[in-house]
């Protein structure tokens, strides 16, 4: 079997990391509830609890699991695990393991907004699934060209907009006709995608900006420089703050969601990646090579860190769940 | 719980990986970077380590002593090669497209390659014993692989390079030739279709494996016990494979890590001798030549073995 190692036949999925710790002695908030925080080279779930910020057990995935999303009718939490090819559904208060469900390298993933669909990037094998919500059947297959990576919808539902890392584009599909709308050029190594007030950000991985697109044409409008390596944008619970982390930079920033304009530029080292946001005001940030999740104190700036798997990339809060 | 290499691989791709991929255009493979410079680091780990004991093993109780050493070099060559990464990394730039569209393929065509847990879902959640029985099954398969190679004339021809070696030592394991790793490439390629790949999270246990492997060939007279010989390869037993009268079709022992396939199929051979290894039937420059003239002839072999075979029908 050395030999599979020895070529690396399986290398993509070995993942793992770690930086310097950094943190400082802040109060406790007074968050309550469950955070679950993906694992990826851990092929594992940290499920901490938000009063103590203690990691109290992990749940075990298959081999690489990313990102999750909370099911349409709150039910359910469905951890894709992309080369276990399963989406494992969660209890979101307990993370009890609810059933699993066999799904082609299923990356980033989204429910449409009236939640009748589910679409998966499968990241490794070029492929877009658009997957009946309630049935789990597969619908379409789009072949794309290449490494779809993340993706967002219109309100409506009619559009998802994927970004395409490898090609640097980003592609619209039609879910009501299942084709193909357009695909444009946004810039090298497109990842995260999110629908904000009529357009389309999309973040700029191989740039150091965020652009606008225009959805109907795809064509884009503007650009904000926002660091180098701009990676995720996430939209604060209040619709007032548009954050952006950026890999190569180490920095989250947020930028006013009126004029898109900086606000602030905090250090986050260790490849900031996903964000959730707490109800005491906190971000919740994965730091990739950390092996930490950072809690962000927007007003002071300062973080507090929980030591979690390797790799940590997706990550969602349930403050309402009772503590773990 | 911060495991050092973890650290030491998390740095690297931060301070050095990251900038150069984002000054080089590279990003999109930036996720990807991040699992090389973790087997990069782990690879100089497992080099490290073997270094460690095998060294003092072989000045210990050396089988052969040698009064110029000068052929050892170029398998330390082949060891960084393949172990820092650099070997995989271009079969993986060469090939990624062909392994994308391939699974892509098979999987539009209703193929989704499962796991084991998925037959076995007893094993869910006990990711050791996981990855324990893939490293079982795909030693098997490894196996196979290996004696297949020893049987069919044009893959014994690229073979026969890493059994050129006359001063065998714990550097040995990584000498191949470069297509007969790409056709075990692919070998696992289509076993990773049928039962998925290990679980992965334990650099350690690879390490273990590749030590075992690296061990296996060390210049020492080292063996387990009547008991050990047949729980793992050891160096005694991997040299009678290596022996110059084993070379080809007469060989034996042809596991890698576990001696347990050789016993099970008939090829298990745990005389107590500690043997000459080579291969007499090669010409010189397989076993002294460099790196390159050693590639050069084993392709060379190829050819004239594939001539033959072209020939006859
Ligand atoms: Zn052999
Ligand atoms: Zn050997």
């Amino acid at each position: 079997m050395a030999m599979c190692f020895r070529l690396g036949v399986t290398v993509p999925a070995l993942v793992l990391l770690t930086c310097a710790a950094m943190g400082f002695g802040i109060p406790r908030g007074l968050a309550s509830g469950v955070a679950f925080i993906v694992n990826s080279s851990s092929a594992s779930i940290s499920v901490i609890d938000m009063t103590s910020r203690r990691e109290v057990r992990r749940i075990p995935a298959l081999r690489e699991p990313h990102h999750l999303v909370l099911s349409p009718d709150g039910k359910s939490l469905l951890v894709g695990d992309t080369v276990g090819n399963q989406i494992m559904f969660l209890d979101p208060a307990t993370g009890a393991v609810q059933r699993r469900v066999t799904v082609s390298d299923p990356y980033h993933l989204a429910f449409s907004p009236n939640g009748k669909l589910l679409v998966v990037n499968g990241l490794a094998r070029n492929q877009v699934d658009v997957y009946d919500a309630a049935a789990m059947t597969l619908i379409k297959r789009f072949a794309v060209d290449s490494t779809p990576s993340h993706l967002d919808f219109s309100p409506d539902s009619r559009f998802a907009f994927v970004s395409l890392q490898g090609s640097g584009k980003l592609a619209a599909f039609d879910l009501k006709e299942l084709t193909l709308r357009w695909t444009e050029p946004v810039g090298p190594a497109p990842a995260g995608v999110i629908w904000w007030r009529d357009k389309v950000m999309v973040a700029i991985m191989g740039a150091d900006y965020v652009v606008v697109a225009d959805p109907a044409t795809g064509k884009v409008v503007h650009r904000i420089v926002t660091g180098k390596g701009a990676h995720t944008l996430f939209l604060a619970p209040d619709k007032k703050i548009m954050w952006v982390n950026n890999r190569a930079s180490g920095t989250t920033v947020s930028l006013d969601a009126e004029t898109l304009k900086t606000i602030r530029v905090y250090n986050i080292p260790g490849g900031p990646d996903d964000i959730d946001f707490a109800p005491d005001g906190t971000l919740w940030i994965t730091r990739r090579f950390a092996e930490k999740v950072a809690i962000l104190h927007p007003d002071t700036g300062d973080f507090e860190t929980i030591g979690v798997g390797r790799s940590p990339h997706g990550l969602w809060l349930n403050p309402a769940a009772p503590r773990p | 719980m911060d495991d050092p290499f973890d650290l030491i691989a998390g740095w690297l791709h931060e301070t050095v990986l990251i900038p150069a991929l984002y000054a080089m255009g590279l990003m999109r493979w930036e996720d990807l970077a991040h699992g090389w410079v973790l087997f990069a680091v782990y690879g100089g780990v497992q080099v490290a380590l073997t270094l460690a004991v095998c060294l003092p093993l072989e000045r210990w109780r050396p089988v052969e002593r040698w009064a110029d050493q000068r052929a050892v070099g170029v398998d330390i060559f082949y060891t960084i090669l393949s172990r820092v990464g650099v070997l995989p990394l271009v079969t993986f730039v060469l090939f990624y497209k062909v392994q994308v569209a391939m699974n892509g393929w098979i999987v539009d065509h209703g193929w989704i390659p499962p796991t084991l847990e998925h037959a076995i879902p007893a094993l869910i959640g006990h990711s050791v014993a996981t990855f324990v029985l893939y490293a079982a099954i795909l030693d098997c398969v490894d196996y196979w692989r290996h004696r297949i190679s020893h049987r069919f004339r044009w893959w014994w021809a690229l073979h026969s390079l890493h059994h050129a070696q006359r001063q065998m030592t714990f550097w040995s394991d990584d000498r191949n030739h470069v297509l007969d790793d790409l056709i075990a490439l692919v070998w696992f390629g289509a076993i990773a279709l049928l039962i998925g790949v290990p679980p992965l999270q334990f650099p350690l246990l690879v390490l273990v494996l590749r030590f075992i492997e690296s061990l296996s060939h060390a210049n020492a007279r080292v063996w387990f016990g009547v008991v050990g010989e047949r729980l793992v390869v050891s160096p005694r037993f991997h040299r009678a494979h290596h022996g110059i009268r084993a070379a080809g079709r007469r060989s034996c022992n042809y596991g890698a890590v576990l001696p347990w396939w050789d016993m099970l199929f008939g090829t298990a051979n745990f005389s107590r001798a500690y043997v000459q290894t080579g291969d007499p039937s090669g010409e010189e420059a397989l076993a002294t030549g460099t790196w390159l003239a050693q590639q050069r002839a084993g392709l060379r072999r190829l050819w004239r073995t594939l001539g033959r075979l072209v020939r006859q029908v």
